[in-house]
């Protein structure tokens, strides 16, 4: 029978926690999509990987790779197997991400008002104002409603025992939705009828709720106001994510050279004139949002856009200034934060973390260097980290130079062995390490997250790096009901 | 009290007409114990509204917006301002003490920002020299002294030398700027040893009988906190005390948080920038002082959204292709 | 609709008009060359299409290297390639604004010109193959803009931009025929000129049903600039033009649409009310010239008012 063929081949890795095998045994919640997949041949399910690439080529579901002036289209890999979440962990997911993203965005009114955490010493003042996106610029600007953080792709990753934790709180401008959204339906075109039988909750909410969101941050108390993404252009790697969005969410997709400020109102330019903008969902870094106060030889932003923000004539989502609160060093803070503001124990647990500023704490990461993972306090997209495990002693030399330049913009933290999920590959299933980006939508009326996210899934063997710079792909995410 | 009127104009002038600018001014003297600002009127071509804001270190910022296509932008800001002398910090307390209660300023707000240091190249000698020149029984207010006299003596001063995009390596290296890199300089120094510094912009006034550096436009300087005293104003292009004869327009960590005038708009890069600033006395006659003559200072520049981005060179091409067509 | 939006339709909408253009000319132009006692050159497509400069020196009247240039020239920014590479940069940049068909459909024009076998199939097989392989890819794209194109706005300004790429392409081919005359009188009674003119300009069938007495210059200037029925006629852009144009009447903007409706009125009565007989005592290059420069002065317009670029 080729029926256990799939399934008998699966050899899970030791030490790791597997979401599907667990106590020699294939967990429940999987075992109705690997009984639909025993009914399959690898011929089938090679030919439903070849469907799925062609569904996303077909669909422009591509970025762009720009080499020697020529661009080429690629397709963010995708693994056809599900990665599925219970009803029980996702509830737990849920409120643990609900709780920690209230203590931010509190902290976030905090230390551009009062800065009362950082009097009582919870949060060492070094540490904020030696954060590159720390903008005075922010000091005592009222947002609406107290909101900062409107969307947020805050990344999970699971232990050797299960345990959920936090790896990164993503809160500028979290990319990745889109996939969440594409991958559903290129999985319901794959597998019919599958996902009603095993009770799988929609995702397709998502842009109801951020369209939702954005209209009632407008400032002009209008019936129709105008609400807008700005994306970088083309060129931008996400630029597919940007247009979907847009579409979805039937709002105009701009650019910073479509719009205009003018006493201290923004406009778009349009062929009948002027329109004024009330809502800008950005995905525009900061430091390139405004040249007149930024950086001035942005080209992407929107010179005098912090005057109309700041006068309260724009929304701007996410708010300015998020990046201190997940910057790489702040996060350690973040379980504090969480007892500071809101008086609770962190329900979701933080990956340890080394500050390489503390000359003890730095002495130590260099002395077990082959067990941590150093990181920039600013970087994202795995760039510009070392894994001590699979680094030769001069790469970790260069490295260390490199901290001792500036210890402040390097953390490190002790290596976690990423759960492992199956994966369809040569013919067979195979494990490979994942991670999990849930999406959060924040505004006035509270915190709502679609159940699901993105799964990245680290494809090469033995890997632990999901992002897709490094060769990382995706998975669809299920959340039973 | 001396009383000062003051008529700074600064105009930037484009070859071909430019649109869609967005400018920011820091312009309004600082009102405080020392300095009353009797009277002030900014005009700008095109009659934009000025909407006025406080920004973090408490200056007062003003923004404005001018869309139509123009070929100059002049801004011409007027003042009649008073300031007063301010007592000079004493030396009765033990130095040991007053570095003592320096350090504990470290991690307080506002002094954080202004004892932070950037690194750059010839950080470790100007170190090396600053722990060579301090002498160990200085107060802080001796050693601020020293390291004014050590820049004004070690730096030599060349109009136009420097730019605002001069980094701090190249002032090192060439050991000569103006006035903002002699400011720029003094604040490293002094940060250094630990005594909170901050750069100010603004401008001098000087008796007629005197004539000294900074004058005709804006001038910078810096100041040093100094225990139980408060923020002590230096000169280290004049080695002078900054008092009742420097006119304080804004304070933060550097030029770019001071910036007089900044601007962006969309047209082609080239432009001319005019300042000038004229300053008359409290027996003039009650007229305002004619503007000296401009002189032609590259003192900072906007910077226009049209470099060679993608879309530029996409215009271009249409442009050329256009051309092409228009030569047969 | 945006600015941005409108002048990337447009310009998408031009590209694809000039591709088409300049495929036409160098199909019909190597078959004249394949079918010509006299000397055969390349230049007059050569002047409309590319310029001259060094680069186009060199190609000398090589055909196949005269083709390849025209079509894969990454030096040639007029090239097909890319010509097209930036037609498609204007859709995906507008990708919410035009129907998926379209976008797919340019997409495959956009990697049908990339693929390295057009240039290799230029340099030894059939260069009519390849060059017919690519107009059929304008006229699938011409096909989807009809079928899939919402009648809106957006369509409008498309369309705006093709008649008046097509407009200034009739003209300056008209322009660089005529002007040779002038060097070369004998070219007046030389049948398979003006065959070879109509036949770039896909008016030849067209030529023969109206005009029995056989190819008469006077004939051919008339064709190509009054003749309402022909599709690359002067005056058929212009009213296309006008006719598009018209749609984007809108209260909010009142006084720019009445400054472009009185350029295109201007233009169109300048030509309706021409003829042969005062073309020529006008001086036929003078009026192209004017024709000519009035196209431009639309577009400059609609550059300053619709696309926000004053």
């Amino acid at each position: 029978m080729q029926e256990s063929s799939y399934f008998s081949q699966y050899s899970p890795i030791k030490g790791v926690w597997d979401e599907m095998y667990g106590e020699n045994d294939i967990r429940d919640h999987y075992s109705k999509v690997i009984d639909y997949l025993s009914r399959e041949s690898a011929e089938d399910l090679s030919r439903k990987e070849e469907l799925a690439k062609r569904l996303f080529m077909s669909q422009g579901i591509t970025f762009t790779v720009y080499s020697s002036g020529e661009g080429i289209e690629k397709i963010f890999p995708f693994d056809i197997i599900p990665r599925i979440i219970t009803a029980d962990e996702w509830a737990f997911v849920e409120k643990g991400i609900k709780q920690r993203l209230n203590a931010l965005n509190l902290f976030l009114k905090d230390v551009y008002n009062n800065q009362f955490i950082v009097k009582d010493g919870i949060v060492p003042i070094d540490i904020i104002y030696s954060c590159p996106h720390f903008l005075r610029e922010m000091y005592q600007l009222q947002v609406p409603y107290d909101i900062y953080v409107h969307i947020a792709g805050i990344d999970l990753i699971r232990d050797h025992d299960g345990t959920f934790y936090v790896l990164e709180d993503n809160l500028r401008t979290p990319s990745g939705v889109s996939y969440m959204l594409e991958n559903r339906e290129i999985t319901k075109r794959l597998f019919p009828d599958l996902m009603p039988q095993c009770s799988v909750r929609s995702v397709t909410e998502y842009p109801t709720i951020l369209y939702k969101n954005l209209l009632s941050l407008s400032p002009r108390q209008i019936s129709n106001p105008t609400i807008v993404l700005l994306s970088p252009g083309i060129y931008n790697s996400a630029y597919f994510e940007h247009t979907t969005l847009a579409r979805l969410m039937g709002v105009e997709l701009v650019e910073g050279r479509d719009l205009v400020v003018k006493n201290q109102k923004v406009y778009m330019k349009t062929t009948i004139g002027l329109q004024q903008v009330d809502v800008i969902y950005r995905r525009v870094d900061d430091e390139y949002l405004d040249p007149l106060v930024f950086n001035p030889a942005s080209i992407l932003g929107v010179a005098g856009i912090m005057g109309a923000y700041r006068t309260g004539n724009v929304a701007i989502v996410n708010a300015i200034g998020n990046g201190v609160a997940d910057d790489k060093a702040v996060y350690a803070y973040v379980p504090e934060m969480i007892k500071y503001y809101l008086n609770e124990e962190p329900i979701l647990k933080n990956v340890p973390t080394y500050q390489l500023s503390n000359q003890d704490e730095r002495e130590h990461v260099f002395e077990n260097i082959n067990k941590m993972v150093v990181k920039k306090t600013n970087g994202s997209g795995g760039y510009g980290m070392l894994m001590g495990h699979a680094s030769s002693d001069e790469e970790i030399e260069d490295y260390k130079k490199e901290i001792l330049k500036d210890p402040r913009n390097f953390i490190a933290q002790p290596t976690i062995s990423l759960s492992a999920a199956p994966c369809y590959m040569q013919g067979g299933l195979h494990p490979r390490r994942i991670d999990l980006r849930p999406y959060a939508l924040c505004g006035p009326d509270g915190i709502e997250i679609v159940p699901g996210g993105l799964t990245r899934v680290a494809l090469k063997e033995g890997s632990l790096v999901v992002n897709s710079s490094q060769g990382g792909g995706s998975k669809d995410t299920w959340v039973l009901a | 009290m001396p009383e000062f009127k003051i008529q700074h104009l600064t105009k930037y002038t484009y070859p071909a007409p430019v649109r869609d600018s967005a400018n920011q001014i820091i312009l309004y003297p600082i009102q405080d114990e020392w300095q009353e600002v009797i009277k002030q009127e900014i005009h700008i071509s095109g009659d934009p509204v000025i909407d006025t804001f406080i920004d973090y270190y408490g200056n007062k910022v003003g923004s404005f917006t001018y869309s139509e296509p123009h070929s100059a932008l002049l801004i011409n800001s007027k003042i009649l301002v008073q300031t007063k002398h301010k007592q000079l910090p004493g030396n009765d307390i033990f130095p040991a003490q007053q570095w003592e209660d320096l350090k504990q300023l470290r991690y307080m707000v506002p002094y954080i920002d202004f004892l932070r240091l950037e690194h750059f190249e010839g950080f470790n000698d100007l170190k090396a020299l600053v722990e060579a020149e301090k002498s160990k029984d200085d107060t802080p207010y001796q050693a601020v002294l020293r390291f004014s006299r050590y820049v004004y003596d070690n730096f030599q001063y060349i109009k136009g030398v420097t730019s605002v995009e001069t980094t701090m390596d190249e002032i090192w290296k060439l050991k000569a700027g103006v006035c903002q890199d002699f400011a720029h300089i003094l604040t490293l120094m002094l940060r250094l040893v630990g005594i909170p510094a901050r750069y100010v912009s603004g401008y001098i006034c000087t008796h007629r009988s005197t004539t000294m550096r900074g004058e005709g436009a804006t001038h910078a300087w810096a100041e040093a906190y100094i225990p139980d005293y408060g923020w002590l104003g230096i000169d280290p292009t004049n080695n002078c005390i900054a008092n009742e004869m420097h006119v304080r327009l804004a304070v933060g960590r550097n030029f770019l948080d001071c910036s007089p005038v900044k601007g962006v708009y969309k047209g082609a890069s080239e432009h001319r920038l005019d300042v000038s600033v004229a300053v008359g006395y409290e027996d003039d006659a009650p007229s305002m002082h004619q503007p000296g003559e401009f002189i032609d200072m590259p003192e900072h520049k906007p910077v226009t959204t049209f470099p060679k981005n993608s879309y530029q060179r996409y215009m271009e091409m249409l442009l050329q292709q256009q051309q092409q067509q228009q030569q047969q | 609709m945006l600015s941005r939006v409108a002048a990337s339709l447009y310009w998408l909408s031009r590209y694809v008009e000039r591709s088409d253009g300049i495929l036409r000319m160098l199909k019909i132009n190597y078959a004249s060359s394949q079918d010509t006692v006299q000397e055969f050159t390349w230049e007059p497509v050569i002047r409309i299409f590319a310029g001259h400069d060094e680069e186009t020196q060199k190609l000398g009247n090589d055909s196949r290297a005269v083709m390849r240039y025209m079509v894969c020239g990454k030096n040639n920014p007029n090239s097909i390639l890319n010509i097209i590479t930036l037609a498609r940069e204007n859709a995906r940049g507008v990708q919410e604004h035009i129907t998926k068909d379209l976008w797919q459909c340019l997409n495959e024009y956009y990697h049908t010109v990339k693929d390295n076998r057009i240039d290799n199939a230029l340099k030894k097989d059939d260069p009519v193959s390849v060059l017919d392989v690519l107009i059929k890819q304008v006229m699938l794209y011409y096909g989807t803009v009809e079928i899939t194109m919402e009648r809106g706005e957006g369509r409008s300004y498309m369309n705006i931009g093709k008649y008046l790429e097509r407009g200034i392409q009739s003209v300056d081919i008209l322009d660089t025929k005529f002007g040779s005359i002038d060097d070369n009188p004998d070219l007046l009674t030389d049948t398979t000129y003006w065959k070879h003119l109509l036949l770039s300009l896909g008016g030849y069938e067209l030529y023969l049903k109206t005009y029995r007495e056989g190819f008469e210059a006077e004939n051919v200037l008339e064709q190509v600039v009054l003749n309402n029925d022909f599709p690359r006629s002067v005056i058929y852009s212009v009213n296309h033009i006008q006719r598009y144009f018209e749609r984007l009447k809108n209260d909010s903007n009142i006084d720019d649409y009445r400054e472009l409706s009185f350029y295109i009125g201007r233009l169109q009565s300048h030509i309706k009310y021409s003829s042969v007989k005062t073309i020529k005592e006008e001086g036929l290059h003078l009026f192209l010239t004017q024709i000519r420069s009035q196209l431009y002065g639309i577009g400059d317009a609609l550059n300053n008012h619709y696309f926000a670029n004053s």
